[in-house]
């Protein structure tokens, strides 16, 4: 008996934690990218490097003299305003014709490509640290949680919390499920559908900003950073349903839990095939994904 | 939502008459090729011979992407799969079993049409960006489970695979010899160009363009589209698998990354480059990249950026590539030149 609590506290509840505090950024990330698609039929293959711009853009301005708290806030700005600009530039200009799916991956891509190598350039290709603002840890029930992982998780939840009830609570949402339903519908009852979908691919690039910033202290900042991570959100964003914001979050929380639990089975490395396995099958069964799309039900 | 156009007879304009202009290209590009081969071999080169090998093996992948998206309309964003299985394959019989030519290429072409049936049979399920996307996750999941297995060298790949003797009847090819090397891959690509070619210009081919035109309604024609779809699915990692094969011919070793989505990845960029749809684009693409990455290298170990503003670019201003627009202008030319 004192042997399974003892497993219970010292082996299943530290991975549990830290599974699900990587699982709250993963949802930020999916998020992002769920809303995205469900709105612009957008995939973006660049998020992941948004997310590297936000967690180097977070190192910068600490280099700078700015406190923690301060870059935590200006770096979602930033990258919000990185990402209109990015959709009124670029993706509004494959965004008329008629495989346009294609044509914004394609090009969604080449801008992950540039962004990647302008990392490279300004911040060089090693590895840079962020020390967290604050550290040590709490006990809870017996359990010891850093502290840094249960902030982070805090600011997710509140994030997450927000994003649902913008989306589904307020008039600025409904506009943006009625542009998601029908577009030309909703332009023709008066919603500013360009600036709603520049807005949104804002909006979605700003939370891949804000969980570099937020996951920055935890791994180490470099150019490729975002490249494995974008790569969960998206099976989460896949297996949840594209354009499902139910389904990240649940996907998101569920499969870094799988993945963090597994982890003490079978060695870590297998964590990713694990999770792709898990959405080929997903694909295979229910190809739309778990959950139905933005605007749609 | 009730789509009106026509399905596939608006596909495929410029097959049918004599002096195609695509052709007409894809002669200069193995006469091009032919002449490099003659210049380089007069000067006694090496370096240049491998790469332009390598520009072609990976032209062969690229023309794999071509068939799956310019003809069928499927985007594959994990067609490295079939490549890095094909190096994989190559490498393991040439190792351990004989470093035999044909043989290799024998296990490569059966296995690869068994894996590209299983893969298919998932992937083709998915319909849009659902099946880029599980294409995408496929390529990830058996990458990175290669990358993980100690058999087959984890990251390090395979290493120190012996260079065969080719056969081809009369005489027999050094593959160690740079030149003899570069030819026999050369024939091979002009070889798999002509016959797909060939192939996309026969009923079958047809039926490929009617899917990508118009999926939902070729059905109603009395056809399936998902049989054809394995059917282009199946071909197409063939000749990715095919490709593969050469390289550790090549190179003398494999490794996982030849199976990640960079390799994927450069293989769009190649195709939308050169030019969708039009099978000798790829390969135009390929050789043009691959001139890029050099020149660019030379000056500066930033060539990415280069390339993907070059990609961003064509993507938004030039989408048809250099082959899309090449052959229309050319015909036209023709075409006045005949009424004068």
């Amino acid at each position: 008996m004192t042997e399974a609590l003892e497993w219970l506290q010292f082996v299943l509840a530290p991975q549990v934690i830290n599974g699900a505090s990587i699982g709250v950024a993963v949802v930020l990330m999916a998020l992002g990218l769920t809303i995205i698609f469900g709105l612009l039929d957008v995939i973006n293959m660049a998020h992941g490097e948004f997310y590297a711009i936000g967690a180097y853009a977070a190192v910068a301005l600490l280099g700078a003299g700015v406190p923690f708290w301060w870059a935590l806030a200006i770096t979602p700005l930033l990258m919000a305003v990185i990402g209109y600009v990015t959709e009124r530039a670029l993706i509004q200009r494959a965004f008329h014709s008629k495989d346009r799916h294609t044509l914004t991956l394609l090009l969604t891509f080449g801008l992950a490509i540039i962004a990647e190598d302008a990392l490279k350039i300004v911040f060089g290709a090693n590895p840079l640290r962020l020390d967290a603002p604050f550290t040590g840890a709490t006990e809870m029930f017996g359990l010891f949680f850093p502290n840094y992982r249960l902030f982070l998780m805090a600011v997710g939840m509140l994030v997450i919390g927000t994003v649902w009830v913008v989306v589904f609570r307020t008039r600025l949402g409904a506009m943006v499920r009625a542009a998601a339903f029908d577009r030309h519908m909703a332009a023709s009852l008066g919603v500013p559908v360009g600036v709603v979908y520049a807005g949104t691919f804002a909006f979605g690039v700003a939370l891949a900003g804000l969980s570099g910033v937020l996951l920055a202290p935890i791994y180490s900042v470099f150019p490729t950073m975002g490249r494995d991570f974008v790569l969960i959100a998206f099976s989460v964003v896949i297996i949840g349903g594209m354009g499902s914001i139910k389904g990240a979050v649940i996907a998101g929380l569920v499969l870094t839990q799988v993945q963090a639990i597994s982890s003490l089975y079978v060695s870590p490395v297998w964590g990713d095939p694990l999770l792709f396995g898990i959405m080929v099958l997903t694909l295979m069964w229910r190809p739309q994904g778990l959950f139905g799309r933005l605007g749609h039900g | 939502m009730v789509d009106v156009s026509m399905p596939a007879v608006a596909a495929a304009p410029a097959a049918r008459s004599p002096r195609s202009a695509t052709r007409w290209l894809a002669f200069v590009f193995f006469g091009a090729a032919l002449v490099f081969a003659g210049v380089a071999a007069l000067l006694g080169d090496v370096f240049f011979f491998r790469l332009a090998t390598e520009a072609l093996i990976f032209g062969g992948l690229a023309l794999s992407v071509d068939i799956l998206l310019g003809r069928t309309g499927l985007l594959p964003l994990g067609q490295a799969l079939f490549f890095g299985f094909g190096a994989y394959v190559s490498a393991l019989v040439l190792k351990q079993v004989a470093p035999s030519f044909w043989l290799a290429l024998a296990v490569v072409l059966v296995s690869a049409t068994l894996v590209g049936l299983a893969a298919g049979m998932i992937a083709i399920r998915a319909k849009g960006v659902y099946f880029a996307l599980i294409s995408f996750g496929l390529a990830q999941v058996v990458s990175k489970i290669v990358f993980n297995t100690r058999e087959l060298g984890a990251s390090d790949g395979i290493i120190g695979v012996p260079v065969p003797q080719i056969s081809l009847g009369l005489v027999s090819v050094d593959a160690a010899h740079a030149p003899s090397f570069f030819l026999l891959v050369l024939f091979a690509m002009a070889a798999l160009y002509a016959g797909l070619a060939w192939l996309m210009d026969t009923p079958f081919g047809r039926q490929l363009a009617a899917i990508k035109a118009n999926e939902s309604r070729v059905p109603f024609l009395g056809f399936d589209p998902w049989r054809y779809k394995l059917a282009a699915f199946v071909l197409a990692a063939n000749v990715a698998a095919l490709s593969g094969a050469f390289y550790p011919m090549l190179r003398g070793f494999v490794s996982p990354e030849l199976m990640f989505f960079q390799v994927s990845g450069s293989a769009i960029i190649n195709v939308i480059v050169g030019g969708t749809g039009t099978l000798i684009g790829p390969l135009y693409g390929a050789a043009i990249l691959t001139v890029l990455k050099s020149v660019v290298g030379s000056f500066t170990a930033h060539h990415q950026i280069v390339i993907g503003v070059l990609f961003v670019v064509s993507v938004i201003f030039f989408p048809k590539g250099l082959v899309g627009y090449l052959a229309p202008a050319l015909e036209r030319r023709w075409k006045r030149k005949e009424a004068a």
